[in-house]
């Protein structure tokens, strides 16, 4: 096969729509076109079933396919040969196709009516290109490979999990062009993603959460598979997703609500990638922007590429982070205090803190702040351990994937966010100081 | 077998495809630059480039049997014909203006969408010596817009 599939990838976007041509069993051709055609890999394409049509009636009586795909970067036509193998009803492939298809339909008007019945799988027997003249491709918004390259330098430069955040963000942003992005880390006991870095929105939306399952983000976490769509589509909206969730929620361990979901509103190109490490979902780093197919195969790979890194990245980190490497320091008088008391109320039930009557945040990380402001309040405590916390009865991690050092980071931001004087800092691998500057109430409820 | 209605439909600004099986059923495909209807509205021409249509073709010559389809970027109407008689005739220089008003008509339907004017002049690109005509008589007609009426006959209304 002289052309490989992967330098074609832009014909599949559905641009230019592509022909379907098949045969019944007289021989009779048929021809349709292609709402899209899913890359697989070099020898396998995936086209959407939609409709029980002509074409479909054909393929289940063994017809050869051909297909006609056109390049809306260079006008090249190439025609492929295909072997129809299976259909997949579920999966990573299915759910990958399903919303781009949402947002093909959205943006062609045709929502209600385009809906994935199925996954059609193909071998490619031969790609052919058609006789014609073709014009020079624009040049590609950036190269890829470079980016990559930087950002694993950079990465891999970093000394513990906080740094490490803040220059995956960095290097999203100057290496890859992306504008607008969140970082969410996975609650494994909980089935949530929570947000621990934004960029691009008015506010951060750090601690908010979406359910594994509800929206791009969380097909993507549930099957752990990138999720990309290049059209706006109400149907993929986690807005909705999320009150949706809300909704079937009820009560009890309910998903965070008070802090907003940062997000375009309006975002028209959508792309969610999994971040794993060791078979772990460690989390997932999703992007959007506001212009239509802003996200395509190569940016796809290359935020693949990139989150393959960070996950193991951020894996070492949180392991590293279990293990001293310091001796403890003693404890230190901390400087006295002044000015309005901070009122600090505890809520048993969901371990959420309110300072000062405004929500902060709940759950482990609630859980870990009533502790150290506890022991702050009893006995000017102010140096803590990942180790200690690990084994404190008053906390709760739900065992050995409880992702501590994440929440530490989670619970350290909203602080810095709310500026309300009290404060978390890194001194060491697996050790923190807490810092007050206030007089504080505690008051349990 | 084409009401007035779709006859008119299938000379705008169309995206157009023509496909033939060969003896193992394989089909092939390739762009039309045009269409015109001969023989009194009984038989439907599309023009094709043989440079890019050789196994097209040759399948036309082996069994006549042709499947056509012509869909509106802007509606996403579609309609497919099928026929069982088609032949390959040379192209008619008078007919140029034919494929130089179907160019700009397909220009005009997707420009708004975004593509590049470059682009699609170079996809339909052409010269007079590589152009051939396959005419053939709708036996066949469908409705293919995508929705709950997909692949039901077109009744022919006069």
């Amino acid at each position: 096969m002289s052309i490989r599939l992967e330098t074609i990838r832009e014909c599949f976007e559905g641009i230019i729509p592509g022909h379907i041509a098949t045969s019944d069993t007289e021989g009779i051709p048929n021809l349709a076109y292609l709402s899209q055609v899913q890359f697989v890999d070099n020898s396998h394409v995936a086209l959407s079933y939609q409709f029980f049509n002509r074409t479909r009636q054909n393929i289940l009586a063994d017809s050869p396919v051909r297909l006609l795909l056109t390049s809306h970067l260079t006008a090249a036509q190439y025609r492929l040969t295909l072997k129809y193998l299976r259909t997949e009803t579920a999966g990573p492939l299915f759910e990958q196709m399903r919303a781009k298809l949402a947002g093909i339909a959205s943006h062609t008007g045709m929502a209600g009516v385009f809906q994935l019945l199925g996954s059609d799988i193909y071998r490619i027997l031969a790609i052919e290109q058609v006789a014609g003249p073709t014009v020079a491709p624009p040049p590609p918004p950036l190269n890829y490979l470079t980016a990559l390259r930087r950002a694993t330098n950079r990465l891999a430069g970093c000394a513990n999990l906080e740094g490490l955040l803040e220059t995956a963000i960095a290097c999203l942003v100057d290496e890859f062009g992306i504008e607008q992005l969140m970082l969410l880390m996975h609650d494994e006991g909980r089935g949530r993603l929570y947000t621990l870095a934004s960029h691009g929105y008015p506010a951060s939306g750090i601690g908010s959460e979406i359910p594994v399952g509800a929206g791009v983000i969380g097909i993507c976490a549930r099957e752990r598979c990138p999720i990309r769509i290049g059209f706006m589509t109400s149907e993929y909206a986690y807005g909705r997703s999320v009150r949706a969730s809300i909704a079937a929620d009820g009560h009890g361990d309910a998903l965070e609500s008070a802090i907003p979901l940062p997000g375009l509103p309006e975002a028209a190109s959508q792309m969610a990638v999994p971040i794993t490490a060791a078979g772990r979902l460690l989390g997932v780093l999703y992007v959007e922007s506001l212009a239509d197919l802003h996200f395509g195969y190569d940016e796809e790979d290359a935020l693949v590429a990139f989150a393959a890194l960070l996950g193991l990245a951020m894996l070492h980190h949180q392991q590293a982070d279990d293990f001293e490497d310091e001796p403890a320091a003693s404890e230190e008088d901390s400087p006295p205090t002044g000015g309005p008391p901070l009122a600090v109320r505890h809520f048993a039930a969901n371990d959420s803190i309110f300072l000062d009557d405004d929500y902060l945040i709940k759950g482990v990380a609630g859980a870990i702040l009533w502790v150290l402001l506890t022991d702050f309040a009893e006995r000017r405590r102010t140096s803590f351990t990942n180790k200690g916390l690990r084994v404190d009865p008053r906390i709760r991690l739900p065992g050995v994937s409880d992702n501590l050092e994440a929440r530490l980071v989670l619970l350290q931001r909203r602080l810095e966010e709310r500026d309300t004087g009290i404060s978390l800092s890194k001194t060491g691998r697996g050790r923190f100081t807490l810092a007050v500057n206030r007089p504080l109430t505690l008051l349990e409820s | 077998m084409l009401d007035s209605d779709n006859a008119a439909f299938i000379q705008t600004g169309v995206s157009i495809s023509l496909a033939a099986s060969g003896g193992d059923r394989l089909p092939s495909m390739s762009r039309g630059l045009g269409c015109k209807l001969v023989d009194g509205g009984r038989q439907v021409a599309i023009f094709i480039k043989p440079s890019q249509s050789v196994e097209l073709l040759d399948n036309i010559r082996r069994s006549g049997r042709v499947a056509n389809v012509f869909s509106l970027p802007s509606s996403n109407r579609t309609v497919q014909l099928k026929g069982l008689d088609a032949r390959i005739l040379p192209f008619e220089v008078a007919d140029l203006p034919i494929i130089e008003a179907h160019i700009t008509d397909f220009l005009a339907e997707v420009l708004p969408l975004g593509l590049p004017e470059e682009v699609v002049r170079t996809l339909f690109a052409y010269t007079a010596d590589d152009l051939v005509m396959v005419v053939y008589t709708p036996v066949a007609a469908f409705s293919q817009t995508p929705g709950p009426k997909a692949g039901e006959a077109l009744d022919a209304k006069p």
